[in-house]
C-alpha cells in the first residue's frame, strides 16, 4: 500500500487547538465485529528497551482512540524490565506476558488473544505482538504471526541493514506479508523520509516487495524518560512531538485494521 | 598523618574537575576528546574515546539521580549515534570508529534497584555504572570511582574500557538490537552495499 512520510508532515508544522482532548476513533462507518483482530508482530529483542517502550505506547495510544489494544509479549525467565505489569494499564491498554517457548505456541496464544477481544471490542482495535526476532527462523507463512508485521528501523546505516534482513527474512517465508516499517530516532522529517527511501527502494529491487510505511518517531527526551518512568508519552507529555508522532503511527495501524476486517 | 574521613560530593564543578582526572583509573586508556558538550536538550558532561575508537559518554549525577541518568543516557546515546559519521568527517584524526556501538558510563554515589534493573535490561555494552565517593584527605579531597556490579555478571559482562571492539570480527559476530547478526540476516553483496 503505498503511503508517504508526508502523511505526518502536519506534526511539524504550526497548528491550530491543542490536541489534548480525547481522539474520537477513526473515521468511516462502523465494522461489524470481526471474528478476530488483526495481529501486528514487532520484532523486539529480548534487550531492546526502546522498542518495547514504543511498543507499549502503541498500544496506549491505540486504546486512547477507543479501540481494542491489546500488547503480547513472552514472558522470559528471569523478570523482564521491558514491559509493565500485566494486565490493563492506563485508557485500558493490556499487557499479556504468556509462558510459551516458541513461534507456534506465540502465534497460539495471539489467535486467542485476537479472538477473545474481539468479541469485546465494538470498535474494533488490534492485537500487537512482541516476538523474539530469532523466532522468525523457524515461521512459516501459515502463522498469523507472520501476516502483518511492523518494522521499527532506526535512521543509522547498520540498523537499516538489520531490519532490511529481517524484512528479507519475513518476506520470504510468506510473500503476502504485510511489511511496515515505523522510522524512529530521527529528528527531521527528512531523515525519516531517506531511511525509508533507502529501505523500500533496496525491498523493491532486491525482493520485488513494496514495503509500507507506518510514519515515524521522532527522538525527543520524553521517549526516553517515559521509558524509564513507564509512564505513556501521550499521556504524560500529550503536547510533545514525540506523542504527536505516536498518535499518527497508532491511526495509521487502526485504519489499516479497519481496512483488514472490511476485506 | 591525617585520618581519611567520607566527605559530601563538593559543588559540581569541583567534582567534575577531580573526575576528570580519576576516569582514566576506572576506564583503562579512556581519551577525554570534551566536556560539558551540549547533546540531546542538555549536557553530556564528558565524551570520551576507549583505545578501540569506541565513543564513551559520561553522565555525573547527584544522589537520587540514578534513574534520571539512565534515561538522560539513553537519548544522548541515541543523539550521538546519529552523530558518529559526520564527527569522523569533521576531526578523522582522532580516531572516532563510527560503526562501533556508543557506550554510556553513569557515575553517582549510588545506584537503587529500578535504575540497576534498567541497566541490566540495556546491558553493559550498552550502558554501565561507576559510583564515586569523596574522601577527605588533608585539605585537599579525593574522588574514588567504584564498579557497583563488578560481581554482577549481567552488568560486569563486558569491562568497562575492553579493548574488544563492538566493530564486525570475524570471531565475535555483532549482534544487532535484535540480538540478530549479520550472518543471520544473509544479506548479499548488494543487498549490504545498499547501506554502506
Amino acid at each position: 500500500m503505498p503511503r508517504d512520510l508526508g502523511d505526518v508532515i502536519h506534526h511539524f508544522l504550526p497548528q491550530d487547538g491543542n490536541g489534548t482532548g480525547p481522539d474520537s476513533v477513526t473515521g468511516g462507518p462502523r465494522l461489524e465485529r470481526p471474528a478476530a483482530l488483526p495481529i501486528i508482530s514487532l520484532p523486539i529483542g529480548d534487550r531492546d528497551v526502546v522498542r518495547a517502550a514504543y511498543a507499549w505506547n502503541l498500544a496506549v495510544e491505540v486504546a486512547r482512540r477507543g479501540a481494542s489494544a491489546t500488547l503480547l509479549a513472552p514472558v522470559s525467565a528471569e523478570p523482564s524490565p521491558l514491559w509493565p505489569e500485566p494486565g490493563r494499564g492506563p485508557v485500558g491498554a493490556e499487557v499479556v506476558l504468556a509462558d510459551v517457548n516458541d513461534f507456534g505456541e506465540l502465534n497460539r496464544a495471539a489467535l486467542d488473544i485476537a479472538v477473545g477481544r474481539a468479541a469485546d471490542s465494538g470498535d474494533g482495535g488490534v492485537v500487537l505482538v512482541s516476538v523474539p526476532p530469532a523466532w522468525f527462523e523457524n515461521a512459516n507463512e501459515g502463522r498469523a504471526l507472520m501476516r502483518w508485521v511492523l518494522l521499527f528501523a532506526a535512521a543509522e546505516a547498520r540498523d537499516l541493514r538489520e531490519i532490511y534482513g529481517l524484512a528479507k527474512r519475513i518476506i520470504r517465508t510468506n510473500p503476502e506479508a504485510r511489511v511496515g516499517i515505523t522510522v524512529h530516532g530521527v529528528r527531521r522529517i527528512g531523515e525519516a523520509e531517506s531511511a525509508f527511501k533507502k529501505l523500500s527502494g533496496a525491498a523493491q529491487r532486491h525482493l520485488g516487495y513494496p514495503l509500507t510505511s507506518y510514519g515515524l518517531l521522532v527522538d525527543d527526551l520524553h521517549v526516553y524518560r517515559a521509558i524509564v518512568s513507564r509512564r505513556p508519552i501521550g499521556l504524560e507529555h500529550p503536547q510533545s512531538r514525540a506523542a504527536k508522532a505516536l498518535r499518527d503511527v497508532a491511526r495509521m495501524l487502526l485504519e489499516d485494521a479497519r481496512m483488514l476486517a472490511n476485506a | 598523618m591525617p585520618d581519611l574521613q567520607l566527605i559530601a560530593p563538593p559543588p559540581r564543578d569541583e567534582l567534575i574537575a577531580q573526575l576528570r582526572g580519576r576516569l582514566g583509573h576506572a576506564v583503562p586508556g579512556l581519551r577525554v576528546l570534551a566536556e560539558r558538550l551540549l547533546g540531546a536538550d542538555s549536557t553530556i558532561d564528558f565524551v570520551a574515546l576507549e583505545p578501540t575508537g569506541r565513543v564513551v559518554l559520561i553522565l555525573v549525577g547527584d544522589r537520587n539521580d540514578d534513574l534520571e541518568l539512565v534515561g538522560r543516557g539513553l537519548a544522548q546515546r541515541a543523539w550521538v549515534s546519529a552523530r558518529l559519521g559526520d564527527w569522523t568527517q569533521l576531526a578523522p584524526n582522532l580516531g572516532l570508529e563510527p560503526d562501533a556501538e556508543v557506550r554510556v558510563v553513569l557515575a553517582c554515589p549510588a545506584f537503587g534497584a529500578e535504575a540497576s534493573a534498567a541497566l541490566r535490561a540495556l546491558g553493559s555494552s550498552v550502558m554501565t555504572a561507576v559510583t564515586y565517593r569523596c574522601v577527605q584527605n588533608g585539605v585537599g579531597f579525593e574522588v574514588l570511582l567504584e564498579h557497583p556490579f563488578a560481581m554482577d555478571p549481567e552488568l560486569a559482562g563486558e569491562p568497562v574500557g575492553s579493548t574488544q571492539s563492538s566493530t564486525p570480527d570475524s570471531s565475535n559476530p555483532p549482534s544487532f538490537r535484535t540480538g540478530l547478526s549479520d550472518a543471520d540476516l544473509g544479506l548479499t553483496p548488494e543487498e549490504r552495499s545498499e547501506f554502506d
